[in-house]
């Protein structure tokens, strides 16, 4: 049982899952996601087809099998974690001691500064002690911090991976979408969203540059004590209200829709580009398919839009035509449908994950440990006053090798120079 | 703002024949082992990566925002990352064989750079965003820094087979020390590519409500990191220094070029800007 828990938490285990999640995820990136079983065999053969959906390939980022190599590597890091902890604690403790100073990786000898050495190396003071056999020792010890750099970037890790899965298990995420003066409910739950107003705001040529919507979440749970907050949402500039995160997705095109019978308006409402309406009490639908700004030029040169409608009879395609502004879709009578007002829908995202927090704090730690692995590596350098009065200089840095060994023969060189 | 621009592209196709002819004087440098020869291709490095600079800084100017938004900016600063990484680390460690490998590849970049359209276009809202200057920026030095741990491999493979020639012996460090200088290169790679990746994730969040959605370029941007933290462990565990590091840096800059131009072409995504 030991023998597992080691081989779980080894580093051999973690190459390992290391290499198939990167097979995995370019595989993802390659193989088209999300397919039906008659699409993908289209795209290769029907045996590949039943293959893919067996292993689950048509979804790779969320099949189970990499849900178990993602659980692995974090059993991983933990174990590893856990494993190495007592000995970072000894080796930090020790990294003074002259009793722990182990093989150096240079040695330089007959120094008469040994301190002039350590400036030039940029060594924190020495702490002088004396060795079992009575021989004065002087000890330098730079970046302990250092040996905790696999150590916090695993721990960072583990916090990503944990902060993303239990963010995706937990988040409660919606979509709302409609017009200023709108009020929506915002299904399965008990909030509403108002959309006060909308803006586009547009370069001279008219390319939109940011898009922007005022608005109040309403808090429905208490009937008699209906709670509001305002948000503004823009792009990368979300809003908050009820702990919810209010995103500005996206916009689109709408329009008034209106029902009139005998000059009077008996059906009216805004319909956004894709949306359907049935028309009073008949089997009747009419779908906006497009709004289009330049569909015609009236006499003055200025631009008309046009509204392409389709019409369904009980869920069934009848036809579908162009109605410029100002016409009506003359297929209703007696009634008297048209289109008119172009305007902007706007579309926001609502979204709760709380663990957003925990992802990032992983990501920051694992910046924190990869910075303390690579640039704080731990360096020992010490002296050993010989029975001649010069010292020799030793000098380790378990990831420092020959650069390192370089550097303290160039600074004692220096010194004796 | 159009005479800055039309100045920033003098300055660029200047830098392209500057960068050419440092090509030509390091291949020379390495051919007729003439130590001047190195120094003048460095010189022209260096100039070249001035005027480089000085181009992007006119663009920037003339578009009115940071030069990294769309392929060609995102193609030549990457160029301006490589440039810049690998003379550092010809500086650090007084290595001028690194620039004989790194201007090809610095050629070849800023030569695509140039077949791209450097129209400068307006942007779209998600892409006006302050983070957009760190997320791009730490990964251009992420990947100039595995541009030039890609170089050292090669060196370092080329150096197996050039063995008791003065010259080599003199102007490429031993192999042990060429591991350990492609090693930092990684390193300081990893860093600015987990910074890259970190802030694209905050970056998202902010404008499309998720941090990471599975996108070609995330995705391809994770499977490099995986590889370079691979070839970490692998130089602890297994003791994988020296040749099979020099082949793991290769591939892995083949890796980076797919995250970069593959991704772009084949697979495209919320990162087809750049």
């Amino acid at each position: 049982m030991k023998k597992l828990w080691k081989f779980l938490g080894s580093m051999q285990f973690a190459i390992g899952l290391l290499v198939v999640l990167a097979l995995a995820c370019a595989g993802g990136s390659f193989l088209p996601q999300g397919l039906r079983y008659e699409e993908y065999a289209a795209l290769y053969s029907e045996r590949t087809a039943g293959l893919i959906l067996a292993l689950r390939l048509d979804d790779v980022f969320h099949s189970w099998w990499v849900l178990v190599l993602t659980g692995f590597l974090c059993g991983n890091l933990l174990l590893c974690n856990l494993l190495r902890l007592p000995q970072l604690l000894r080796r930090s403790r020790q990294a003074g001691d002259p009793a722990h100073l182990g093989a150096p990786t240079v040695t330089v000898g007959g120094v008469q500064d040994p301190d002039a050495v350590l400036t030039r190396l940029r060594m924190p003071k020495a702490v002088e002690h004396t060795d079992a056999e009575g021989r004065t020792l002087r000890i330098a010890v730079k970046h302990r911090a250092g040996l905790w750099g696999a150590w916090v970037c695993h721990l960072g890790i583990l916090l990503l991976i944990l902060g993303f899965v239990l963010g995706q298990m937990t988040k409660e995420e919606y979509t709302v979408y409609g017009v200023p003066g709108q009020v929506k409910q915002i299904e399965g739950t008990e909030y509403a969203l108002k959309i006060r107003d909308f803006q586009l705001q547009r370069e001279a040529d008219g390319f939109v540059t940011q898009y922007t919507t005022a608005l109040t979440l309403y808090d429905l749970s208490n009937e008699d004590d209906v709670l509001a907050q305002d948000a503004t949402a823009s792009v990368n500039h979300p809003g908050s209200a009820f702990g919810f995160k209010l995103y500005q997705n996206s916009t689109g095109d709408a329009a008034h829709f209106t029902v009139r019978r005998d000059g009077e308006t008996v059906q009216e409402a805004v319909l956004c580009v894709g949306e359907q309406i049935s028309l009073l009490n008949t089997p009747l639908q009419v779908q906006l398919r497009a709004v289009l700004a330049d569909h015609d030029k009236a006499a003055n040169g200025s631009s008309v839009p046009g509204y392409a409608y389709q019409i369904y009879i009980d869920d069934s395609f009848y036809g579908m035509d162009v109605q410029p502004e100002g016409g009506t879709i003359q297929d209703f009578l007696p009634y008297e449908v048209s289109f008119s007002e172009p305007q902007s829908y706007t579309l926001i995202q609502l979204k709760r994950d709380r663990f957003s927090r925990l992802a990032l704090a992983g990501g920051l730690i694992t910046l924190l440990g990869l910075f303390l692995a690579f640039y704080c590596q731990t360096r020992r350098v010490w002296a050993i006053r010989e029975a001649d009065g010069g010292w020799t200089v030793f000098g380790s840095s378990p990831k420092g090798g020959a650069l390192f060994a370089e550097q303290v023969r160039e600074a004692a060189n220096q010194v004796q120079s | 703002m159009t005479n800055l621009l039309n100045l920033e592209g003098i300055f660029f196709y200047a830098v392209i024949c500057l960068y050419f002819a440092a090509t030509v004087f390091y291949f020379l440098f390495v051919t007729v082992k003439k130590e001047a020869l190195g120094k003048a291709a460095a010189a022209i490095q260096i100039l070249g990566l001035v005027l480089h600079t000085a181009a992007l800084i006119l663009r920037g100017i003339g578009a009115g925002r940071l030069p990294l938004t769309n392929q060609y900016e995102f193609a030549t600063s990457f160029a301006w990352g490589l440039c810049l990484v690998s003379l550092v680390f010809i500086w650090r460690f007084k290595f001028p064989v690194i620039g004989t490998f790194a201007a090809p590849i610095i050629l070849l970049l800023i030569g695509y750079a140039a077949m791209q359209s450097r129209e400068v276009k307006a942007l779209m809202p998600a892409l006006r965003s302050s983070w957009l200057g760190f997320h791009v920026s730490t990964a251009i030095i992420a990947y100039g820094s595995f541009g030039v741990s890609a170089v050292l491999g090669l060196i370092f493979l080329l150096r197996e087979r050039m063995k008791n020639q003065g010259f080599w012996d003199k102007h490429i460090p031993a192999r042990e020390k060429l591991d350990l200088i492609s090693y930092r290169s990684v390193c300081l790679g990893l860093l600015f590519l987990t910074f890259t990746i970190i802030t694209g994730a905050i970056w998202a969040e902010q404008a499309w409500g998720s941090y990471w959605s599975w996108d070609p370029k995330e995705t391809w941007s994770l499977v490099t990191w995986l590889i370079y933290a691979t070839y970490l462990h692998l130089r602890i565990r297994r003791g994988w220094k020296g040749r099979t590091a020099a082949i793991f840096a290769v591939v892995g800059f083949v890796c980076v070029l797919f995250t970069y131009v593959g991704v772009n072409t084949l697979l495209p995504g919320l990162h087809s800007y750049a």
